[in-house]
Parts: structure tokens; sequence; C-alpha cells
């Protein structure tokens, strides 16, 4: 070994110059995914802020399940079901670092068949709120209010204003058209039209009393709700009526429904965005893809599916429970 | 990294990026009892104060978020980057809710809608008031 190697092996290190590294030290796909949530806290907080802001704002606020359908043993399970999957998500993402890809695969099935139950019980909530009408926009606030959306309802029950403008319209054109050619065909339809409107007869005049009396508001409340039930059983006509709904005003319903469909509309949407990419790691696992390169991507789903389960743990005690 | 309860000790047991082993089926219990907690002070608080029931569930929610990012998000186990990166964030999402507040959230001024003046009505009835007397019998939803 010549001399000058004992010289370098005996030396003090040269101080070499740190390596450079920009930004944080995590992976770029997960400082993505974090600036991403970001955005996502700052969206959810306004709709949620906003919600308790306009709740503290407004003198009331249907509380009552039997009103709002609202079923707390609902949003319980969904609870329980987003906290089951976070669970089930973060094993698959553990089982990616241990490369036991087959069964990252299989927690992220698991994962997505639990997606699939909250959106079905979702799907159900939904359901008894479009069957009770509680939509933004429709919701009768006054009496006054629930006498007129009745009246409205039974009109489009019957049908008889839709065929009378079609009757109108034709009329019109087959007097703008005497003496021209195509007049034949147009008398046809019109004749068509109004013996329509004559089958119609039978339920128009089932339903003019009450129609009417709602319309003109000379029956109160609990008169229309009975009118409605005995035209609803009249054997004849009673199929027909039974999309209209019993009058009853729930006051500040139509904030109430606005943001319960905001909020919990917006977080399913981020569910059914979760499950597409749930899919494509399925669709890796099990097609034998899955490698080490693919644990940022799973750790980032998983980070994403963990902020939908967050999102909910606050929705839940203010939709369900305050 | 000390040992703390829940956790395995690292090294060979460490997770991925060095994460120490997490029991997270401990988590899940936790956050379970959490949720069965927040319908139990449903059910027992029927007929007590609003305030008091939201601020109690409230809390509840914020000790499972505390769960869920800490542990299962890994954020206990992140460097100091995640102060940088979520602070700005959580100051700007007040910012909507500040700038409705003093409009929407606290009224200085009477306003009059449907709701309220139909309430004023029966309440105008109730005290032996006159007519409108269909406002006074309309059920209070």
């Amino acid at each position: 070994m010549s001399h000058a190697t004992d010289v370098h092996a005996h030396a003090p290190p040269l101080p070499h110059a740190p390596a450079l590294k920009m930004g944080v030290p995590i992976p770029n796909g997960k400082l993505g995914m974090w600036l991403f949530l970001g955005t996502e806290i700052m969206f959810f907080t306004a709709l949620i802020g906003t919600y308790i802001v306009l709740r503290l704002g407004s003198k009331g606020w249907p509380t009552n399940p039997d009103i709002t359908h609202i079923r707390v043993w609902a949003g319980g399970t969904n609870t329980f079901v987003l906290i089951t999957s976070s669970v089930f998500v973060v094993l698959a993402h553990e089982a990616m670092a241990l490369r036991n890809y087959r069964r990252a695969t299989n927690w992220i099935i698991a994962t997505t068949a639990l997606a699939f139950v909250f959106l079905g019980i979702k799907a159900y909530e939904y359901y008894g709120k479009y069957d009770h009408d509680i939509l933004p926009h429709h919701v009768a606030e006054s009496s006054e209010q629930a006498l007129s959306k009745l009246a409205v309802e039974l009109d489009a029950a019957i049908g008889l204003i839709a065929l009378q403008q079609e009757e109108t319209h034709l009329a019109n054109e087959v007097l703008a058209k005497q003496g021209q050619g195509g007049v034949e065909s147009l008398e046809k339809q019109l004749a068509s039209v109004r013996a329509n409107i004559a089958k119609l007869n039978p339920a128009v005049e089932a339903a003019r009393p009450l129609r009417d009396g709602a319309k003109y508001r000379q029956i109160s409340l609990a008169e229309a709700a009975e009118q409605l039930r005995r035209l609803k059983e009249n054997p004849d006509v009673g199929r027909q009526f039974r999309s209209v709904h019993e009058p009853h005003p729930i006051k500040w319903g139509n904030t109430f429904a606005s943001v319960y469909f905001t909020m919990t509309g917006f977080h399913a949407l981020h569910v059914v965005i979760g499950m597409i990419m749930f899919a494509v790691i399925i669709w890796l696992g099990l097609a034998n893809k899955l490698g080490p390169h693919h644990e940022v991507a799973v750790e980032n789903c998983g980070l994403y599916w963990h902020f939908v389960d967050l999102v909910w743990i606050f929705l839940f005690p203010l939709i369900y429970i305050i | 990294m000390s040992q703390e309860p829940g956790l395995a000790p690292a090294g060979e047991h460490a997770g991925y990026h060095g994460y120490p082993r997490v029991n997270y089926w401990s988590v899940f219990y936790a956050l379970c009892v959490l949720t069965a907690l927040s319908v139990v002070a449903d059910l027992v608080g029927e007929g007590r104060s609003k305030i008091i029931i939201g601020l109690i569930v409230l809390a509840i929610a914020c000790f499972k978020a505390m769960f869920v990012m800490l542990y299962f998000m890994h954020l206990k186990f992140e460097g100091k980057w995640k102060f940088v990166l979520l602070a700005p964030t959580i100051i700007l999402a007040m910012a909507i809710p500040a700038a409705l507040m003093p409009d929407i959230g606290s009224h200085y001024y009477d306003y009059e809608v449907p709701q309220t003046t139909e309430s004023a009505a029966a309440e105008h009835d109730a005290h032996g008031g006159g007519s409108p007397g269909e406002a006074a019998a309309a059920p209070e939803h």
C-alpha cells in the first residue's frame, strides 16, 4: 500500500456539503394529497360553518325526527360503517408495506364493500326525504303555503292543466289555419285532446271541493288533510292522487333541506370518488400488478378515505343529534 | 421514540417509512365506544338543553377526529411539516363562517318571514285577538 493511501486513511473526513433537499421530507404524491386535503378542509368547513351560522340565525329549526325523517340509527350505523372501513384501508396500507399485495387487495375490496353499504343506507335516507317531499324549495313553511302546495299537487295529479293548455294551443292553430291545408289533422288532434279532458271529469269532480277549498283557502289544514284522505280512498279515482302529500307546514324546512342535501350530498360524492380510486387499486391487485411503487398511491387513497370518515364524524352529531 | 399504549416497539415491527406499528383495532374500539357515547348523550339528553347536548357530542366528535388523524392518518408520527401545511388551512377555513356570522348568525334587527308572521298571528289569536283564525288553527311543526 502506498504512503499516499495511508495519509488519506488517517485524515479527517472532508466537510461535505449536505445533500440539497427542497420541500418537506415526504414523497411528492403524498405532499400533493395533503395539499388537496387542505383545500378539502376549507371546503367542508365552509359548508358545516354555514350550516351552524344559518341554524344560529334561525328563530327555529325542525328537529322532530317524525317530521324531518332524520334517523339516528341510520346515521349511527353509517358512522360505524365508515369507521370500520377506515380500519380496513389502513390495514391495506400496512399490508402494502409488508409487500403482501394479495392481503392489501382483499382489505381494499372489503373497504369498497363497506362504501356500498354506506351509500345504500344514505339512499334509504334520501328516499325518505323524497317520499315526504322534504326537498329544497318544496317545503311549505306556513299554513297558506301548505294549502297552495296542495292545490298545485292536486292539479298536477289530475293532469288537466297541461291538457287544457294543449287544447288552447291547438284551437288557436285551427283558427289561424282556417281555409288552408292541414286543418283536418289539427282538428283530429284537438278532438283527441278534448276526449282525454272528458275522461278526466270524474277525477276533476271528485277533487274539486278540496282543490278549490285549498286554492282559495276556504278550509283549514285539518279539514284539507281529512278530505285528502277520503279522496285517496275513493275506489274510482283515489289511485290518481296517491302522490299528493298531506298538507302540513315545516317551518324553516327549506333551509334545513338545503343544508342537509348540500352537506350529505357532497360527502356522498366524495365517497363515490373514493370508490373509483379503490376500484383502480383492486384492478391492479387482481391483475397481480401491485408493487412497491404503489405503496404511496395506496397510502394516499387511505388518507383521502380517512378524511371522508373525518367529515362524517362531524356531520353525524351536527345533523342527526343536535 | 418512547413506547406508548397501543404501539408496538419500533424496529423490526416498524411500519412503512418508520411509523411505529399501531394496534389499529384498539383505535377502532375507542372510536366505536365514542360513537356509542354520542348516541347515549342524545338519548339521555332528550328534552334537555340542545346547547349542552351539542357541546358534549361535538367534544366527542373532536376526540374521534383526533384518533383518526393521529393514528389512521399517522399525523402523530409525521414531522413538523404538518403544522406548516395545516395551520393556514384551518385559519382560512374559518373565513366564511366568520364573514357570515355578523349578518346571518346574529340579528340586530327584526325580520319578517312567513314563519314568524304566522307565529305572530297565532300568538295574537291566543291572546284574544281577532282573525286570521286559520293561522291560529295551523299545527305547529
